[in-house]
């Protein structure tokens, strides 16, 4: 019965009050014996036309051009990764779910198909819940967070996990008034006040505490005693400061949401945050059902390869490029033809994505596909092989499931037909 | 002054006297040469206090030559005839009858009967073991034996069941051998004679041995056994058990059959503790007390599954109050916590109840001069006065409006992504609320409507028709407050759904399509329906890839419609069920007390007991009888003294979280925690959006609340996100669990910093006004807590604005505190 797992909260809840038990979230975090500790997921918001970008085709109007990695070609679009292919692995037989964006997103994002029955972790959250905090850092961060609407983003949260593993979604650090609104107190705020506050609420509270001591109040008091060393420790602050980062940096990953939200990335795996969505790409989605062509060549690749490579390349000179990996990739591809409107539509069938850092096997190319790119010809890539591999990388048992409150088990790494994904076994070899 | 009582009536506490004596069952007819009955002595003391003396009492019959009984009380024939069975204690005795026919039959074997209540009571089918989605080492059994007719298959004729297909996997190996019987896997396995997983189930000693050793002999039929009646249900003695620690009670299982006939089925059911830290139970169903709390027995025989309440409880209370009632609510609930020695809170006070009442009905906190008038007002009817005022208010039409927005999700993503479409949604629902229209007429239209009316947006989730499956498994958790989602894949684990049922459920939304394409903004051109133009059946079963047909949850006939949409009839069913007004009292109940009655309010199911089975039933029949108003089941919740009590604890109730013995805290939902911030502040919120609504771009109209918000995917807020809205993209389902994010807001947030004492706020208009720090204090209070404060508080209080000196900044920051604390926050 649901009250006996509630009273063994309230139980643990009465011990924490007596100091003897903090919530998880203030645990130690867990001996993480894996050398990676982070993900960067740079988010293709829109799904890139693979053969125009990855897996080039000759159904695409782009030529395919060599890289530093013989026998591995990708489109003329992306010459700087051409040059550095060695420290990549590319996916070219991502086979998914979900014909359109909010459900194609869920679906890359979380492992599972939507359901209105329930809302699925998504694997940033996943993964925080695994590792635990470092640092006092914000563990999970998504930036920048979106402007209009909020269903994509509902994705990344944490859903029954808790909010202490969803994002922290932050503004775009593109746009010159770039600030992170509750890590530092308002200047209208002195520390004098903010003692008085705490005296204050210990005044206004004891009555009703007195009464009435639950779980829920003693986790609010250790949030609060948490935030506070937040809001006064620099180094979080800091973290989010990209004055700190020098201009010629800031050039290489470009002065634009999407150049900075890759650099931020990297400053918050840097100073401790497990997993960080790079979301720059909002605004100039790489959703082209007109225009396919220009855009990939003017508005979309550019960045991508600028950013993507800085990234790559600016872990590495920080020594950072083995403990986080990173994920460039979108929620789907785009179709083999090009519609009326000189687009391409959306292809979840067969579709490519890029790999670089957390020490894995790179300078290859996993998996084929047939000559449009249209069908996948050479092993299958799931979310959920995806995803376990991730898993490995970081130490989680990738075979674990999670139990919803219901009771319904959920694979941390759901692959299809209702099986467990493998992690791939070309990227440790 | 009460706690000091009890205590005193608990120490006086003596040696109670055995008052009454009774035997149950208090008849029995047995039938058959097999038949039994186990008998009970329940004794009743002075105290009130029951026990089972059963093993204590003397044990006689009055026709030996008609039946005989054991000293352990059970009855088993001897001849056909009748007879009474005698207990005797302490000189007080006590009688049954017994009936006694067909004495020399042998019921004829039943596969379903006979083999289930093995595979049963055995543990073989638990869903943790061969019961299990994909079973367990290559065999699968149906839970609980609810499918006997693929057990036999799978026994019999062998083979690996498969989840997604109906392939059959793997060798088709029989694990019964009919030349050798004693080499039949089914006894080989249980007895570990070869290895098996779950390790020794079976002795070759036992009686079961030597039926299932008897039926293979006899050539594993499935037995002629269809023809009899079939089990249709359990009733358990007694249907709540109070005990203290280290006490025991045996339960008595008694089996309900399809033609009406009842057998002692006690020694035939596998019994299993929910928590055995409170309460054990053996294998011939004595449950001993262990430590104080609640729990639930549960019972499975073959193809059922039932649970009894437990309550192991503290001293006995020698003068139990008598607590008074206000309506038919408190008498299951006054019932229970009698039984469970726990004393209620006192009714509680007028400010407490106004704020709980207000929040409850209308997501609004009471002003402080309302609160001031509702307290020095001198009427006795004034609650009732003030609840009927609340119901039918505008508030009360904003605030349920938002709530059922919540359940039947209101969100422009959910809706067919233009806000045009999600705010007639939103429209129809804030009519139906403001009408009161009868709860069942506002399922029945949404479950069977057909054009893009405003009823019918939520079958149209991004544009696209939801999957059959997901709309199906919705409208059941929503309306009858059951979640079939389990049963998709494959048969429920652990409840009587089929995969079968459930696809043919969801073929009543498999016919749906659009006719025409959609224009944005012309909805008119579109056309939604379930016709079935050409006959084509759209819904395949995952596992037999055949298609379904329409079927109703219970099997019952459907006539074909001249209209062509069956959901009619589906909603006809649906809302005629009992199901349909047990989940709807539920759900709105859950509202008022922060839990179900089965809790969470849409999970009902066998293993989930209701801790007030009557209390549902007398709910869901008064809420039919009232036409299924929801006004008139609101004011009957809010009227009871269960809903009325305080909010402060006795010295038996501290622990009681299940029991309605006090009003429990629960937090406040995000939106009206915004509106309350900004009724207490005094300084509005504004709500940006990009989406026209209105004619106003940019921003909700000056002053719009937080619960007038018609699509939360439509509006920012960085406080609504950290306290909890949900995007509605699936059934919310808020935790009101605290955050690190909303410690941060509370510490840094613009909800915290910049409306403390901002032009025309609560705080700056009362400075400007020249009030004094304790009458500041004091209309803070009423506004945030509905309370005055005490004189320790005023004392405090006054003593941290002297010690800051700087007198704006500290009542800055007390305001800060109050609308920070806990007891704000929260409802209680």
């Amino acid at each position: 019965m649901t009250h006996d797992t509630r009273r063994d909260f309230l139980r643990a809840g009465s011990l924490g009050f007596l100091g003897m038990g903090l919530p998880r979230y203030l645990a130690a975090a867990p001996a993480a014996s894996a050398k990676v500790k982070s993900v960067i997921l740079f988010w293709l918001e829109g799904g890139p036309s693979h053969i125009d970008t990855w897996d080039p085709k000759s159904n695409s109007n782009f030529k395919p051009i060599s890289t530093n990695v013989p026998g591995i070609q990708i489109s003329e679009l992306l010459p700087k990764m051409a040059k550095k292919m060695d420290k990549f692995a590319l996916i070219r037989s991502m086979h998914t779910r979900g014909n359109d964006h909010p459900q194609a997103t869920h679906y890359v994002i979380t492992g599972h198909e939507i359901n209105p029955a329930m809302q699925f972790p998504s694997i940033g959250s996943m993964l925080t819940k695994e590792l635990g905090p470092r640092n006092a850092v914000p563990p999970h961060v998504l930036v920048p967070k979106w402007e209009r609407g909020r269903q994509y983003e509902d994705y990344f949260r944490a859903a029954f996990l808790g909010g202490d593993y969803d994002p922290m979604c932050i503004p775009d650090p593109g746009k010159p008034d770039f600030q992170v609104t509750d890590l530092s107190l308002p200047k209208t705020v002195s520390q004098a006040a903010v003692d008085s506050r705490s005296a204050f609420l210990k005044a206004v509270d004891r009555r009703y505490r007195a009464l009435n001591e639950t779980a829920e109040h003693t986790d609010m008091d250790a949030f609060s005693a948490q935030a506070m060393k937040m809001i006064l420790t620099p180094a979080v602050r800091d973290a989010f400061d990209l004055s700190k980062e020098p201009d010629k940096l800031k050039e290489r990953y470009g002065k634009d949401s999407i150049g900075q939200s890759c650099l931020l990335a990297r400053r918050l795996v840097e100073a401790g945050s497990v997993f960080v969505t790079a979301a720059g790409y909002h605004g100039t989605s790489w959703d082209t059902h007109s225009d396919n062509d220009k855009s990939h060549r003017d508005r979309l690749c550019p960045p991508l390869d600028r950013t993507l490579v800085t990234l790559v390349e600016d872990l590495e000179e920080r020594g950072l490029l083995d403990s986080t990996l990173v994920i460039a990739m979108g929620e789907f591809g785009r179709t083999p033809h090009i519609n009326p409107a000189l687009g391409r539509d959306h292809w979840p069938n067969c579709w490519s994505l890029a790999l670089a850092g957390g020490g894995i096997k790179t300078g290859q190319a996993i998996g084929t596909s047939d000559e449009r790119g249209a069908n996948v010809t050479n092993r299958v890539v799931s979310m959920g092989d995806l995803y376990a591999s991730v898993y490995k990388l970081m130490g989680v048992d990738w075979t674990k499931e999670i139990m919803s409150p219901i009771g319904r088990p959920i694979k941390i790494a759901n692959s299809l037909e209702d099986k467990t994904g493998e992690p791939l076994a070309e990227l440790f070899g | 002054m009460r706690v000091l009582v009890l205590l005193a009536a608990i120490a006086a506490y003596g040696a109670p006297k055995l008052v009454k004596l009774q035997t149950v069952p208090a008849s029995a007819a047995l039938h058959g040469a097999k038949s039994g009955q186990q008998f009970l002595a329940i004794a009743t003391y002075s105290d009130g206090t029951e026990a089972d003396v059963t093993a204590a009492a003397n044990w006689s019959v009055s026709n030996a030559a008609v039946a005989r009984v054991t000293p352990g009380a059970r009855v088993s024939p001897v001849a056909d005839g009748g007879t009474t069975v005698e207990a005797a204690v302490d000189g007080v005795k006590a009688r049954s009858v017994v009936k006694i026919s067909g004495s020399a039959e042998v019921r004829p074997f039943q596969f379903a009967r006979d083999i289930g209540t093995i595979l049963t009571k055995r543990g073989c089918n638990s869903s943790a073991c061969h019961g299990g989605v994909k079973g367990r080492g290559g065999l699968k059994l149906s839970a609980n034996a609810l499918f006997p007719k693929d057990d036999y298959e799978w026994i019999t004729r062998g083979g690996t069941y498969q989840v997604l297909s109906a392939e059959i996997q793997g060798e088709r190996t029989p694990r019964v051998d009919v030349k050798e019987p004693e080499r039949s896997l089914l006894l080989r396995k249980p007895l570990m004679a070869v290895a098996h997983g779950g390790g020794k189930r079976l002795e070759t000693d036992s009686e079961d041995y030597r039926t299932i050793l008897e039926w293979v002999r006899g050539g594993a039929a499935y037995g002629s056994g269809e023809r009899l009646a079939s089990l249709t249900g359990l009733e358990i003695y007694p249907p709540l058990a109070a005990m203290p620690v280290a006490g025991a009670r045996r339960l008595l299982v008694t089996a309900r059959f399809s033609d009406g006939h009842m057998e002692d089925f006690t020694n035939q059911v596998l019994f299993s503790s929910n928590n055995g830290d409170v309460a054990t139970v053996s294998a011939d169903g004595v449950v001993n007390g262990k430590a104080l709390g609640e729990t639930a027995i549960l019972i499975r025989a073959a193809g059922q599954v039932t649970s009894v309440g437990v309550g192991v409880i503290g001293p006995v209370i020698a003068q139990y109050p008598v607590i008074p009632r206000a309506n038919f609510v408190d008498d299951s609930i006054l019932a229970k916590l009698r039984k469970f020695q726990i004393v209620p809170s006192e009714l509680s006070g007028d400010g407490e109840f106004l704020r709980r009442v207000c929040l409850d009905l209308t997501g609004t906190l009471p002003p402080p001069e309302r609160v001031r008038e509702f307290v020095a007002l001198r009427d006795p009817k004034k609650r009732e006065k003030v609840i009927d005022a609340l119901i039918g208010s505008p508030e009360y039409v904003d605030y349920w409006t938002f709530r059922f927005s919540d359940i039947f999700r209101v969100a422009i993503f959910a809706n067919g992504l233009t806000p045009k479409f999600s705010q007639k949604y939103w429209e129809w629902i804030r009519e139906n609320v403001a009408s009161n229209r009868p709860y069942d007429e506002v399922a029945r239209e949404r479950l069977s409507a057909q054009g893009y009316g405003a009823a019918s947006r939520h079958f149209i989730p991004y544009n696209q028709i939801g999957p059959a499956a997901d709309v199906m498994a919705e409208e059941v958790r929503v309306f009858m407050g059951r979640r079939l989602d389990c049963a998709q894949c494959h048969n429920h684990p652990y409840e009587n759904w089929s995969q079968d049922q459930f696809w043919g459920m969801a073929a009543f939304f498999g016919r749906l399509f659009k006719a025409g394409p959609v224009v944005f903004d012309h909805p008119t051109n579109m056309d939604f329906s379930s016709k079935d133009v050409d006959g084509k059946v759209e819904l395949l079963h995952p596992r037999t890839k055949a298609p379904v047909a329409p079927v109703l949850l219970d099997y019952s006939p459907l006539e074909p419609r001249a209209d062509g949409n069956p959901r009619k009839d589906l909603a006809r069913w649906m809302t005629s069920h009992p199901y349909f007004a047990e989940a709807a009292v539920n759900r709105i109940w859950g509202y008022f007390f922060g839990r179900g009655i089965v809790d969470p309010v849409d999970d009902f199911r066998s293993t989930n007991p209701a801790t007030h089975p009557e209390l549902l039933t007398a709910l869901a029949a008064d809420f039919q009888k009232s036409g299924y108003n929801l006004r008139h089941l609101m004011k009957t919740i809010v009227m009871s003294r269960t809903y009325q009590l305080a909010h402060t604890p006795n010295a038996t109730n501290a622990s009681d979280v299940t029991n309605y013995s006090r009003s429990l805290s629960r937090a406040i939902e995000a939106e009206v925690l915004l509106d309350a911030v900004v009724a207490v502040t005094g300084v509005p919120e504004t709500f940006a959006t990009s989406v026209l609504e209105g004619g106003a771009v940019g921003q909700a109209p000056a002053h719009t609340r937080a619960i007038n918000l018609k699509d939360p995917d439509m509006y920012f807020s960085r406080f609504l996100e950290l306290y909890g809205r949900p995007n509605r993209g699936a059934i919310p389902e808020r935790s009101g669990k605290p955050n690190l994010s909303q410690a941060l807001h509370m510490l840094a947030g613009a909800t915290y910093v910049d409306r403390l004492s901002a032009p025309g706020s609560r705080l700056r208009t009362l400075l400007e006004r020249g009030a004094a720090n304790a009458s500041i204090f004091e209309e803070f209070y009423l506004a945030a807590l509905g309370r005055s404060l005490d004189k320790d508080e005023l004392a405090e209080l006054t003593g941290l604005v002297a010690q800051r000196g700087d007198r704006e900044a500290a009542l800055r920051e007390f305001v800060w505190a109050l609308i920070s604390s806990r007891e704000f926050a929260e409802n209680h």
